[in-house]
């Protein structure tokens, strides 16, 4: 079997599981079962031992912490104290609650390292708050979806921390590398918000008094320690993401049951179970994409995509697009997590050979990735929202596809300059090759 | 037989909540022992962690496929019934596929753990190996009740 072989019977055999709604965790499995069995250098432990590889990393137990983090936050009752605030500094613009909304999901993303907490958790607040303003039920949803996508790209961020161990690059050079383009992401999403309020001539509530706008920032400025706390933590060499991921873990334990007092000890276990559950279907889908990454990577097929790719004598910029637009494509139709494992190692040599710093790399492939979160057919953070504004999620698409518009010209601009993406961590981690 | 598999997955759902436990006390005892000189650095903290870990996702992967709740995607457009409860049903066996090859597959790999044991903690490797063809014997026992319900529930309709 040579590499063009086997790239088919793997990809074929995934993509029909998949029509036939297999998990895809199990997809990738199940894709890789025939290659293991005939071929004559492979034997069907190789599956496990892989998968066992793949979960024996200390790196990954960030992933249930920071979860677990962003679940307590939630049932603190945090995200209303983050709302209060959002709204005493953004609420009098035009189309008010889309832009606390917004502004919301980005303070939020600083504390949790996933895009699915932000909606469920911040979705089941604004949207019944946006439904009863007045505002569109389409656009509610899209602005609460498309919002909470800055969950994985302002730190920290889980995607990050297993692009960091599958593809060894520093994690807190890419927690630092996502804060501009996060913020640019917002930014774009309020001016669409702006420019949407405007046309549809949405009423302007009065400027809060400067009272109510201290006592709501001091209401919320604890939890919003939180990014500073674990960033400055990381690149400032006092712990390791696990770790940081573990004081995250403890603050909000510390604000939910000592501050607060918020969550007792029966909702601290349910928060602890749903946390590892999700955490763990996440997960699992790591070692069967790592076993179906590592036969391409056996039949030495990322070597043959470089060499069709060299041949094609692409510039910088035409790399960038077409390694955005893979991680695109792929991110509408499987988790992120399994995406970076088998498109991040086999288009890193690609992007390699075109000049790209392996931050810059990375950013690409997860801004790119936290655009599917929202796109069908498997959009998670769109498929929650819809549910929680109780639509279909072709209801939602129109508005989603307006949103994203201007999104996709700030990812744009992440992909041909970098000193967008690479100022701060050179900024302040001087010694990152 | 399904009260059986009832409590059996609330055992799991039990077993998972404390291994998520478990898996916060070594990392907090490796964060403290670096700033207070006086707790010696446990090394096996790390070790236990990840084993903790490995069982956590197992678990509840195992979980998932009672729950039906593994991500899938939804790209078919509906089909007749007919159609859709032939369609369920390959689904359903391609799964259960899966799951003899976890079993049988697992139980070789895990059995070249007997003879091995942890780097650090001198754990015998069989503890942690041992979670693959149990989660596949687990997941039979769930695609069979799955299966079971479908059949039941269709030949209710005809």
């Amino acid at each position: 079997m040579g590499p063009l072989e086997v790239t088919l019977i793997l990809v074929f055999s995934f993509l029909i599981l998949v029509l036939l709604k297999v998990p895809v965790s199990f997809a990738l499995g199940l894709a890789t079962i025939p290659v293991f069995l005939f071929h004559d250098r492979l034997t069907i432990t190789l599956l496990f031992t892989e998968m066992f590889q793949a979960f024996n990393s200390f790196l990954l137990l960030a992933v249930p912490f920071f979860l677990l983090a962003a679940n307590l936050m939630n049932a603190a009752g945090i995200t209303d104290r983050l709302i209060n605030f959002a709204r005493a500094m953004i609420g009098f613009l035009p189309g008010g609650l889309g832009h606390v909304n917004i502004v919301v999901s980005m303070l939020f993303a600083g504390i949790s390292g996933s895009s699915t907490a932000d909606s469920a958790g911040i979705g089941s607040i604004m949207i019944p708050a946006m439904k009863k303003e007045g505002f569109n039920t389409g656009m509610s949803v899209a602005i609460t979806a498309c919002s909470s996508v800055m969950g994985v790209i302002i730190p920290p961020s889980v995607l990050m921390i297993i692009w960091g161990g599958v593809m060894s690059v520093s994690i807190g050079g890419l927690f630092l590398a996502g804060v501009i383009p996060g913020m640019a992401i917002g930014l774009s999403m309020m001016a669409t918000m702006y420019w949407y309020a405007k046309k549809k001539g949405y009423p302007r509530t009065a400027f809060p008094s400067f009272k109510t706008f201290i006592s709501s920032l001091s209401k919320a400025m604890v939890p919003m320690m939180t990014p500073v706390i674990i960033v400055g933590g990381i690149t400032g060499g006092f712990f390791t993401a696990t770790e940081a991921s573990l004081v995250a873990v403890f603050y909000s334990i510390f604000l939910g049951m000592a501050v607060y007092r918020t969550i007792d000890g029966s909702r601290f276990l349910t928060v602890i179970y749903e946390s590892g559950r999700f955490s763990a279907i996440a997960l699992f889908a790591v070692g069967t994409a790592s076993a179906f990454a590592f036969l391409l990577a056996f039949f030495k097929v990322p070597d043959a995509i470089v060499s069709q790719f060299s041949a094609l004598h692409l510039g910088f910029a035409a790399t960038g697009l077409m390694i955005a637009g893979a991680f695109l494509l792929i991110g509408m139709f499987i988790d992120a997590i399994p995406a970076i494992i088998i498109l991040g190692t086999v288009l890193w040599p690609v992007a390699s050979l075109a000049g790209f710093h392996p931050i810059h790399f990375a950013i690409i492939g997860v801004v790119s990735l936290a655009f599917g979160l929202v796109t069908p057919p498997y959009g998670l953070c769109l498929l929650i929202t819809c549910a929680l504004g109780e639509i279909k999620v072709s209801e939602a698409l129109k508005y989603v596809g307006i949103i994203l518009i201007p999104m996709l010209i700030v990812l744009l601009l992440i992909i041909l300059l970098p000193g967008f993406v690479m100022c701060l961590p050179q900024l302040l981690m001087p010694d990152l090759a | 037989m399904k009260m059986i598999l009832e409590q059996y997955t609330r055992l799991l759902k039990v077993i998972l909540t404390f291994m998520m436990l478990l898996l916060i006390i070594p990392v907090f005892l490796q964060i403290i022992s670096r700033f207070v000189p006086f707790i010696p650095r446990y090394i096996w903290t790390e070790e236990i962690a990840r084993f903790a870990f490995i069982w956590i996702i197992m678990l509840g992967a195992t979980i998932a496929v009672r729950e039906g709740t593994h991500f899938s995607v939804d790209m078919l457009k509906k089909y007749q019934a007919r159609t859709e409860n032939i369609l369920k049903q390959i689904l359903l066996i391609s799964m259960l596929i899966f799951a003899i090859f976890f079993l049988i597959g697992g139980w070789q790999f895990a059995r070249t753990g007997m003879l091995q044991r942890s780097e650090i903690a001198g754990l015998p490797m069989l503890a942690i190996y041992i979670s693959w063809p149990l989660a596949g014997l687990s997941w039979i026992f769930f695609l069979l009740e799955h299966l079971y319900d479908h059949y039941s529930s269709e030949n209710q309709e005809s």
